[in-house]
């Protein structure tokens, strides 16, 4: 699973984004003409073949296929945000986490 | 000459034909800006796909994302896609003359997008395998499509493309020359860093899996483009014969509006006439 593999690749001195003290990500959740989410967050939880993972900040360089589940995002506000996705591709690279819906 | 009454009623009906022709110029350029927005935004979301499948994607060739062993029917599959319906200009008829240069019976197997476009084939006495309604929607299920696409040795789609709103074009590409081309890394140099490999990412379930998906999203996303530009063409031509049909009813209803003029004119001198040759006969009897 994502969240089992060693996170932090090799370059150390790479600024990880704050809020409030803990680290963020850039997310952005969209489909060709729709945005679910865009901003700052603290984790990405979704399920794929192999089961369900998150994603936190300094995750490593990342890329797969989702199945139909309900992807949660935790914003920086505080709050939580559900997203029901039938078929997406999550890239996930330097602290940016794209997942695109219906493709 | 026409009667006055008699062109005032033509007059009046091509009056009701610019009418017409003006709210639908009105509709299809409120559709364009609507379209054109959409086709924008969804371009965004369509270039980051195609980033990532450049980077990933090993070989030139394009698979459709089928089996080694998947047996293939020997003939080009021709894909059309066309307006639904009349009211959209030459557009469809210019694709239709394309498409008919290529034609071959023997070698080919058709598949008709839009309503438009099946009556005008056959029309062409051409038989189509298949055919599907235009999408209308935002979200475009081509899943169908493919499994129909994929069955075939090769496939070769006729679209209409938006240049300007003066302007728009009948294309036709070979699908997996399309995406091999615009998935092509120009210069392998540039790429750098940005390469995603098994090195430098984790994949899941795995490499291949991910590969394959993703050569099957790219052929889903780019059937789906060539729908969203056949879409903003076929209303820009809708656009462009509305906006010509309504120049032409107006000088139409202008010509009438002389003409019924001239009429009435006419017809006064002539009564002027018939009381001016009635006077001058009651006058002479007068006279006499």
């Amino acid at each position: 699973m994502a969240d089992e593999t060693p996170t932090a690749p090799a370059d150390s001195s790479q600024t990880v984004p704050q809020s409030g003290g803990k680290p963020t990500m850039a997310v952005k959740v969209y489909a060709p003409f729709q945005v679910y989410f865009e901003g700052d967050a603290y984790s990405v939880s979704a399920v794929n073949e192999t089961g369900p993972f998150d994603i936190l900040p300094r995750h490593h360089n990342f890329l797969c296929m989702l199945v139909p589940c309900s992807l949660v995002v935790k914003p920086v506000d505080g709050s939580q945000k559900t997203i029901k996705i039938h078929r997406a591709l999550m890239h996930v690279k330097a602290d940016r986490v794209v997942v695109f819906v219906d493709v | 000459m026409r009667r006055p009454l008699e062109i005032k009623a033509e007059e009046a009906s091509v009056r009701s034909v610019v009418s017409l022709t003006s709210a639908l110029e009105t509709l299809s350029s409120m559709q364009i800006a609507k379209t054109k927005n959409k086709v924008l935004i969804s371009n965004q979301f369509f270039d980051e796909v195609w980033g990532i499948y450049k980077q990933i994607r090993v070989d030139v060739l394009f698979n459709f994302g089928r089996q080694v062993d998947e047996k293939l029917v020997n003939k080009e599959l021709l894909i059309l896609i066309t307006a639904k319906g009349g009211l959209s200009g030459d557009i469809d008829q210019r694709l239709i003359r394309k498409f008919l240069e290529r034609y071959d019976e023997t070698k080919n197997e058709v598949l008709v997008i839009g309503y438009h476009g099946a009556l005008k084939l056959k029309q062409s006495h051409v038989d189509y395998e298949y055919y599907f309604d235009l999408p209308e929607g935002d979200y475009i299920n081509v899943d169908p499509l493919m499994d129909i696409i994929r069955k075939y040795a090769q496939s070769r789609i006729f679209y209409q493309n938006y240049i300007s709103l003066s302007q728009q074009e009948i294309k036709d590409v070979d699908l997996s020359e399309a995406v091999s081309s615009k998935g092509r890394v120009a210069d392998m140099d540039t790429v750098g860093d940005n390469l995603v490999s098994e090195k430098n990412y984790i994949f899941e379930p795995n490499s291949y899996a991910v590969a394959a998906y993703l050569e099957n999203s790219i052929l889903r996303l780019t059937i789906s483009q060539f729908i969203y530009d056949s879409r903003l063409a076929q209303v820009a031509s809708r656009f462009k014969a509305m906006s010509a049909a309504k120049e032409r009813s107006i000088d139409t209803a202008t010509q009438l509006h002389t003409e019924y003029n001239r009429s009435k004119r006419s017809q006064v001198d002539t009564r002027l006439k018939e009381s001016l040759a009635g006077l001058k006969k009651i006058r002479a009897e007068g006279a006499a």
